[in-house]
């Protein structure tokens, strides 16, 4: 049996008429540039997150470097955040000219809130929390710290569209929440695409515009911007498929459950608390010879991917920071260990199976 | 979330799309679309929507037509400026020389690189006055960025020679130049980079937003193949910190169509702003700039000057003509320039063009009767 690691053309398959006809639609109207489809897709992006406001931009790296910028972190600013994430989410605050202080993550990849004060100096100007696999960090804990240390929230939910920790949506616990609409991601376009979502009606206000070259209108610029928009395109294809997303959701859920219980007693595997509905974006376990298990499984034909083996303290990008081996041991320990199973909604129960009979082959349990 | 419409760009599109003589052609030009949708269908299966094949098939197609050793796809014409200056290690402070008489995304681009733009007035043709530039050097320049306004190649020779001289980079804002030549040579052929827009109302469009970068640089060109893509040199190893701007594999394909038909998009453009030039130059009111043999301009606009302007762009409008003005206020004069302390009268050129100019729609869809229809209209204004 040959199983990917991932597949979107699979949900593409069951879509199919819907996408072209819209395709068709938006096409003929002649308006590829934030038109309808992208407002409408920003309003049904914000309700459902729960926040009072959406801005569709060009991808997610975008969505976090306006947030940062609209929301006032500066050049030689610090915000803290966590070293294993998809290299997007501190390369965007070294760009702007701040600098990424990592902390060290907790078994479930997320931050640790117990390590953020001993890295707040007089310079942190925000956290950056990443949800990542598709779980909520502890927005609790972080968000008391933020206010005890009035510091800004922004939440790197490229991951975790769908995602809930007390009943609260991702991208809603913080000063601005930020979404990707990679193909790879659970909710997806057919390229680049990004959303920002807040409560803050200053930063709405600004993200419009820094996403459109400043323009107060065609013929005045307020200030000096971008150009990163949502295509009409895409954003149309988001609408559709958010309304999906609930259900594709479940189906992750259900099949990460269902890893779960066959592996549990054999191989680490996430373990959710019962305040959270994670989205598993990532399904991933954790084994000493995690190269040979992967390679195991790609013999067997199951594609597992490492997300991410380098964690971010030890790229050459990084170096001029200082950080060393060590610094972030869960991080790092993490990173010799992780493997992604295939995990997406298309994935028949008998693939799931053949993949826990492959993980058991190898265990030999 | 709450009601507020934010959208200037919708209540534009209601205003003017509904014009029969139009600039947008999208809808004219998705009706001839099956292929590009069958090539579309294939794609979503293939699955490759990030720096997929047809990106690499557009770049190759691209480089060809630019004559040039390179071409990098990525997200707009802005970030190809963007990148570009990055690339050219453009940083804070450094001052970057360009025209006020521009897309605001030319300066967006100077400053969200870290840089001061600083501006120099034009010439007769619209474009920056490579005599003005000299001036404009101080031991901060780091970067010259001529804009080929409405299609038109600066005078990049001499432009080349200053560079030189005072060992500056050239990016060339090329984003309404695609296929323009001046002496034979296309825009990208001297600058150290040039930047491309394919937004869905350029020369070649896509259907969203997407831009190119050409250079004869292989060193630029690996540094710009890091920096669209987070600096990844593989899946896992980054060597630089990065951004993301990629050209959609999906808009490629648009890319990959539009492309074949470039040189007949380029001649209807041509012939229908030759055909303008003619009817409107014996109209005493209409300033047509002098057109050059060495040249070849591919008007991604067309502009004149005119006399009463704004009256005759609202007599025009309700005509159903889509008379349009690129821009009424020079980037010098913007609100957002205010901190770079220039006031009305430092540009002269540059500020009564923006008062004169208005752009007529030239597409290759336009009908000789429809602009038959705008010139009476015009010189019915005038009578």
């Amino acid at each position: 049996m040959k199983i990917p690691f991932v597949n979107p053309g699979l949900q593409y398959k069951g879509l199919r008429e819907e996408i072209l006809s819209r395709f068709d639609r938006i096409s003929l109207t002649g308006n590829y540039v934030l038109g309808n489809e992208v407002e409408e897709f920003e309003r049904n992006f914000a309700d459902f997150c729960g926040t009072a406001f959406a801005i569709g931009v060009g991808n997610g790296s975008d969505a976090l470097t306006f947030s940062l910028l609209g929301l006032g972190v500066k050049p030689g600013d610090e915000v803290i955040t966590a070293p294993n994430s998809f290299v997007a989410s501190a390369w965007t605050i070294a760009n702007i000219g701040a600098k990424p202080v990592f902390v060290d993550v907790c078994e479930d990849f997320n931050l640790n809130p117990r390590l953020i004060q001993e890295a707040i100096t007089p310079k942190t100007k925000a956290i950056m929390p990443v949800h990542l696999t598709g779980r909520v960090a502890d927005m609790e804990m972080i968000n008391k710290i933020a206010e005890d240390y009035n510091l800004l929230v922004i939440e790197d939910a490229a991951q975790a569209v769908g995602a809930s920790y007390k009943s609260k949506k991702s991208g809603s616990f913080g000063d601005a929440g930020c979404f990707s609409l990679h193909p790879l991601k659970n909710l997806h376009v057919h390229g680049d695409g990004g959303i920002i979502t807040t409560n803050n009606e200053d930063l709405y206000n600004r993200a419009l515009k820094m996403r459109n070259h400043g323009l107060k209108n065609r013929n005045e610029c307020e200030f000096w911007g971008w150009n990163s928009r949502l295509d009409e395109i895409q954003a149309s294809i988001a609408n559709l498929k958010l309304s999906y997303l609930d259900k594709w959701n479940d189906r992750f859920l259900e099949l990460a459950n269902y890893y779960i219980k066959e592996l549990s007693n054999h191989i680490e595997v996430p373990s959710i608390k019962e305040f959270e509905k994670p989205v598993f974006h990532r399904f991933i376990i954790q084994h000493n010879n995690r190269d040979d298990l992967k390679f195991f499984l790609e013999e067997k034909g199951v594609m597992t991917a490492v997300n991410y083996p380098i964690p971010l303290h030890l790229h050459e990008a990084s170096s001029h920071y200082g950080y060393k081996i060590g610094d972030f041991p869960m991080a790092e320990k993490q990173a010799n260990k992780i493997l992604s199973l295939p995990i997406y909604p298309e994935l028949e129960n008998s693939q799931a199976k053949y993949v826990v009979e492959c993980v058991k082959e190898f265990l030999k349990v | 979330m709450k009601e507020i419409s934010h959208n200037f760009l919708l209540k534009q599109y209601k205003l003017t799309n509904e014009l029969p003589i139009n600039h947008n052609y999208l809808p004219q030009q998705f009706q001839d679309s099956e292929e590009v949708i069958d090539e579309i269908r294939k794609l979503v299966v293939r699955g490759d929507f990030t720096l997929g094949s047809a990106v690499n098939e557009f770049e190759a197609e691209f480089k060809k037509i630019s004559n040039t050793r390179y071409a990098i796809g990525v997200g707009s014409g802005t970030d190809a400026l963007f990148l570009s200056l990055k690339a050219l290690g453009i940083k804070e402070g450094d001052e970057v020389i360009t025209t006020p008489y521009t897309f605001y995304a030319t300066i967006g681009a100077i400053v969200t690189a870290g840089a001061i733009p600083k501006f120099v007035d034009i010439g007769s043709d619209y474009n920056i006055d490579p005599d003005l530039i000299e001036e404009a050097i101080t031991s901060n320049t780091k970067a010259i960025v001529p804009v080929h306004w409405s299609g038109l190649i600066c005078d990049m020779d001499s432009i080349r020679d200053i560079a030189d001289r005072h060992n500056l980079s050239i990016v060339e804002d090329a984003c309404h130049a695609i296929n323009a030549k001046r002496n034979d040579k296309t825009a990208g052929s001297i600058g150290d980079t040039a930047c491309f827009s394919m937004h869905p109302l350029k020369n070649l469009n896509v259907w969203g937003d997407g831009g190119i970068i050409v250079t004869n640089n292989k060193e630029l060109h690996d540094k710009l193949v890091l920096l669209r893509n987070h600096g990844l040199r593989g899946r896992d190893i980054c060597d630089v910190f990065a951004y993301n701007s990629r050209l959609d594999t999906l808009q490629a394909i648009v890319g990959n169509h539009y492309i074949k038909k470039i040189d007949h998009i380029t001649d209807m453009r041509i012939k229908n702003a030759h055909f303008y030039d003619k009817e409107l130059s014996d109209i005493s009111q209409i300033e047509i700039p002098s057109r050059s043999p060495e040249v070849k301009q591919v008007f991604h606009l067309y502009c004149i000057r005119v006399s009463e302007r704004d009256d005759l762009q609202k007599y025009l409008i309700n005509n159903g003509i889509d008379a349009k003005v690129h821009y009424p206020i020079p980037m010098h004069l913007q609100p957002a320039a205010k901190d770079f302390g220039y006031s009305q009268g430092d540009f002269p050129h540059t500020e009564k063009l923006c008062k004169e100019v208005l752009s007529l729609p030239v597409h290759e869809f336009i009908t000789e009767e429809q602009m038959n229809f705008t010139v009476q209209k015009i010189k019915e204004f005038y009578s």
